[in-house]
């Protein structure tokens, strides 16, 4: 370890730290403003607020300090300002949901402590791709199961265990991400290089590709089963994308395209809740007292917000139906306008650019597959859902990650940032950025090890 | 594998850029064409659950306020008007689905505490969460305001009442009148059948006849005819008309009559205080086209009215190439009838400018806005319009004005409480053709006291059927007018 490569980890955790105070700053002036506009008073629990924001903050930044110091300095910071801007959104909306998303927030800062901690190997995760294969598919079957899972808003993506209600596909989508990963880099030669003629084409062994469209068709029929198209529109390009780049055949890429567009039309002529989502798409006002009421509402909002916004408290975006979740993107618009709609699409790009440089530096296959899969999810749920309110596609009931509200989102994505980070972590210090020295679990293993060397010093003879 | 990345990065950029367009062409290429759809209704709710500020007289009678709806109401605030119908040609009203009109919407601002002083007065209010809501204090003057409607009862017509000084008006009453309250329901469906019965009943109770409907003047227009060649000095209080009971102009087979056919003649304050027809036709037409057309101009007649509330009727005479051709309408025009169209608000103003020395003060309704904590926004200066003749000339009016209340066709009826000396003129303004049953419009335009003038009035009677003569305004409308300055007067 020289003095240079630690100023590296030492600069980017500094430059950590100063951003993340600042979207502290930005959710704290957001929360007062949002309240002023409102109410005309200054938050009445606001000190509360501030101690639980820096609280948060610092937990998040001292947890990345203290497990993955070498890691990228950009991603823990936009995720928390996406948080607050989305916190601050939900508290204007409701104050009673406000609470429960504090919870949730320390929940998944706790998740993502909790995964940094835990995983210090990112590696070793390959080692399990069948059990998360399994865990994944465990979790999009649960909602299916009598008993356990239940319906909200068209979708059954529900699951009640106790007195927790969760949306175990948030979670599934991680699970799928490592099973891919683990799998393809084993792999992905194989499956690239091709060696099954059939006909004039060389086609990959049936055998390899099997489990991976097993995972595939199984997330897809078990997404369509339950009428949740945005995730399984979120599964399926997961899918083609980490195929695409495993295998660096564009063949793919027209063979994932293909199907899509076979499944799209399929799709669309066998179910009448997707016609009636591409007919609102094109005209939401044809059905304004029908489905397209929350599209028609969301588009009212977007312009009264127009370039600077109506204010944060100003606007009326209790009028939007479920503007605390999946249109919580057209309630910032209006009351941000143009200019923190675009913010909100530069953060994620922020976080997309993070998330596929840190997939570029490191060398091993796991985890560059795995920061690429964990990426496009965050790129493309963010990308489906914004699209679905403005109508660059159409709707598909999913969460705006980080911002909308939802347990289960909240916390699915810290884990996820958590493992993007660790994967960043991992390359910094095989570059020799930061020293690579021994986890945790490896220190806690050398010291077991120690002692029973001490106390059985023959077993080290009888070894030997 | 990172050629791919790569290219994955720049998908997800193009993904996103669409996004940013998408974003643009609804939040600035299509906001207006949004915010204007019908179903649209964000910024009615918004100034609908908003606190409101209210609207009072002079005298501190407030005449609109916003009252809490109890909760779980589907808005929070209920506007009222306290003094139902007496007041809803000033106040306007605020509805939900319909705007707002008069004071509700041309104050609105100040109403709903939306102005940048109060914005930035309210700043304290940040910390105590007090409203930022002003309050419009109107110049009326509850008192003159109640005597009005009282002394019109159910006649179809208008009073206004002005301050000849300021230009404040102190009373604008208009019959039929409707209550404002049945308008400003938080049932949207009633509130358009209770607007769509209002547009169509008779009397057209939403457009106040005081100041958005023009009549014929009748009479009441000699004393612009009589200003403008006085000021032209084509005659003088000493010019005589010889006794005629009509006049043959050029142009026309047809002459012009006295009412009744009468013959009548005399000097000036005879034929003024008689009401004459054929002096003021001869008149109208020795001075010309181009010069009548020019005092009616100086009189603001033609222009639109610079009142403070919204959608005021214009005046109207006719231009000279139109006389060129029409000497005779001209004629007629001398004394305020054919196509000359007055309305009642702007004939109150004439009235005034003679009491004010020739000076023609711009009319106003809002006399001054205040914040929360009651500091002032803004004050009405008052503004002179036009002036529209000489001071000598104002004066010798006044005395001919005084000449029909004591002597002439207000002598029935104008005689005020304690002695007090007003000035007048009557008018009656034919509307049937020869032969029809007999229509009228009656006329007064008064002020008093003629020596100190403090306040001038026009009250106006529509399309009475009463026996048209000289002497039908003056009977007519002059105990309206007499009863309103009484009580005026006795503040």
């Amino acid at each position: 370890m020289t003095n240079t490569h630690s100023d590296i980890a030492a600069r980017r955790r500094s430059t950590e730290f100063h951003l993340v105070l600042m979207a502290g700053i930005i959710t704290a002036g957001a929360y007062t403003l949002a309240s002023l506009g409102q109410n005309s008073v200054i938050p009445p629990r606001i000190l509360p607020f501030l101690a639980a924001l820096l609280l948060v903050l610092m937990s998040a930044h001292i947890g990345v300090r203290w497990l993955a110091h070498g890691a990228d300095s950009t991603l823990l910071p936009v995720a928390t300002l996406l948080n607050g801007i989305g916190y601050v959104m939900i508290a204007r909306l409701s104050e009673r949901l406000a609470g429960l998303q504090t919870t949730w927030t320390f929940v998944g800062v706790a998740a993502f402590i909790g995964v940094l901690l835990v995983i210090q190997r990112v590696n070793d995760l390959a080692r399990y791709k069948w059990t998360f294969f399994f865990i994944g598919a465990g979790l999009l079957l649960l909602p299916m199961v009598p008993g356990f899972g239940f319906s909200s808003g068209g979708a059954r993506i529900w699951v009640s265990i106790g007195p927790i209600n969760f949306q175990p596909g948030e979670f599934a989508k991680i699970a799928l991400a490592l099973f891919i990963a683990g799998y393809l880099a084993d792999n992905r030669e194989l499956i690239a290089t091709g060696t099954w003629k059939v006909g004039r084409f060389y086609l990959p062994e049936p055998r390899h590709l099997l489990p991976l469209l097993a995972a595939w068709g199984f997330s897809v029929v078990v997404m369509v089963g339950q009428k949740d198209l945005g995730s399984s529109l979120l599964f399926f390009t997961l899918f083609i994308v980490m195929v695409w780049v495993a295998t660096e055949k564009t063949s793919f890429l027209v063979i994932g395209l293909g199907l899509f567009a076979t499944g799209a039309t399929a799709a669309y002529f066998m179910f009448d809740h997707v016609q009636t989502r591409v007919a609102i798409w094109l005209d939401p006002w044809s059905r304004y007292d029908g489905k397209g009421y929350q599209i028609a509402q969301a588009m009212y909002a977007l312009g009264s917000g127009g370039v600077g916004g109506t204010g944060l408290g100003l606007g009326d975006p209790t009028r939007i139906p479920e503007a605390k979740n999946d249109f919580i993107f057209a309630a910032i618009g209006e009351e941000l306008g143009l200019f923190g709609s675009t913010a909100i699409l530069i953060a994620f790009l922020l976080m997309i650019g993070a998330g596929l440089r840190t997939a570029m530096r490191t060398t091993r296959p796991f985890e560059k597959l795995l920061a690429v899969g964990l990426t496009t999810i965050l790129g493309m749920q963010a990308f489906i859902i914004i699209g679905g309110v403005i109508r660059v596609v159409p709707l598909t009931g999913i969460t705006l990650p980080f911002v909308s509200y939802g347990g289960s989102s909240l916390v699915a994505n810290y884990v996820l940032l958590a493992l993007l980070i660790r994967v960043s972590d991992s390359s910094a210090r095989r570059l020799g950025e930061i020293a690579d020295s021994a986890t945790f679990s490896e220190r806690f293993a050398t010291r077991l090890a120690q002692r029973r060397v001490k106390k059985h010093p023959e077993e080290l003879e009888a070894m030997s | 594998m990172n050629l791919r990345i790569r290219r994955l990065a720049v998908v997800l950029i193009v993904l996103y850029a669409i996004l940013f367009a998408q974003l643009n062409f609804i939040q600035v290429g299509k906001k207006s064409t949004l915010d204007a759809d019908a179903r649209n209704t964000r910024q009615t709710v918004r100034d609908f659950n908003d606190p409101r500020g209210d609207i009072r007289t002079s005298d501190g009678v407030v005449i609109a306020t916003s009252v809490r709806n109890e909760p779980g109401s589907e808005f929070d605030w209920q506007r009222t008007y306290p003094e139902g119908d007496l007041y809803s040609a000033i106040t306007g009203y605020f509805t939900f689905g319909y705007g707002a009109t008069q004071i509700e919407k041309v104050q609105n601002d100040v109403l709903a505490g939306r102005t940048i002083e109060q914005q930035i007065k309210g700043f304290r209010s940040l910390f105590n969460g007090r409203d930022t809501t002003g309050t419009v204090e109107t110049t009326i003057d509850a008192d003159i305001q109640q005597a009005a409607k009282a002394a019109l009862g159910n006649r179809e017509g208008s009073v206004v009442v002005i301050e000849p000084a300021t230009g404040a008006v102190k009373a604008m009453w208009s019959w039929p009148s409707y209550d404002t309250n049945l308008v400003a329901v938080q049932d949207n469906e009633l509130a358009d059948d209770v607007l769509n019965y209002l547009g169509e009943i008779p009397g057209k109770p939403l457009l106040a006849n005081a100041y958005q409907e023009r009549y014929m003047p009748g009479s009441t227009f000699k004393v612009i005819t009589t200003a403008a060649a006085l000021d032209d000095d084509l005659i003088t209080k000493e010019s005589t008309w010889a006794d005629e009971n009509e006049f043959l102009p050029p142009q026309t087979i047809d002459p012009i009559q006295n009412y009744r056919n009468k013959i009548c003649g005399g000097d000036l304050p005879e034929v003024f205080r008689r009401s004459c027809n054929t002096p003021f036709a001869r008149t109208a037409i020795e001075l010309g086209p181009e010069k009548m057309v020019a005092a009616a101009e100086r009189f603001g007649i033609g222009q639109e009215i610079p009142f403070d509330l919204p959608r005021s009727a214009s005046s109207q005479f006719g231009d000279v190439d139109y006389f060129k051709q029409n000497l005779p309408l001209l004629g007629i025009g001398g004394f305020g009838q054919g196509n000359t169209q007055m309305v009642p608000l702007h004939i109150a103003m004439v009235a005034a400018s003679i009491a004010h020395g020739g000076v023609m003060m711009k009319p106003f309704v809002v006399g001054a806005t205040y914040d929360h904590d009651g500091g002032v926004l803004q004050r009405t200066a008052p503004t002179v319009w036009k002036t529209p003749m000489t001071p000598s000339t104002a004066s010798l009016l006044t005395e001919l004005m005084v000449g029909v209340v004591n002597e002439g066709t207000a002598a029935c009826c104008m005689s005020l409480a304690n002695g007090v000396q007003a000035a007048a003129k009557t008018g009656t303004a034919q509307l049937n053709a020869t032969g029809e049953p007999e229509r009228s419009h009656a006329w007064i335009l008064a002020f008093a006291p003629a020596e100190a003038p403090k306040y001038a009035i026009v009250v106006m009677l529509k399309g009475t059927t009463a026996e048209i003569s000289e002497g039908t305004g003056g009977t007519l409308a002059g105990p309206v007018a007499k009863k309103v300055l009484d009580i005026a007067l006795a503040q």
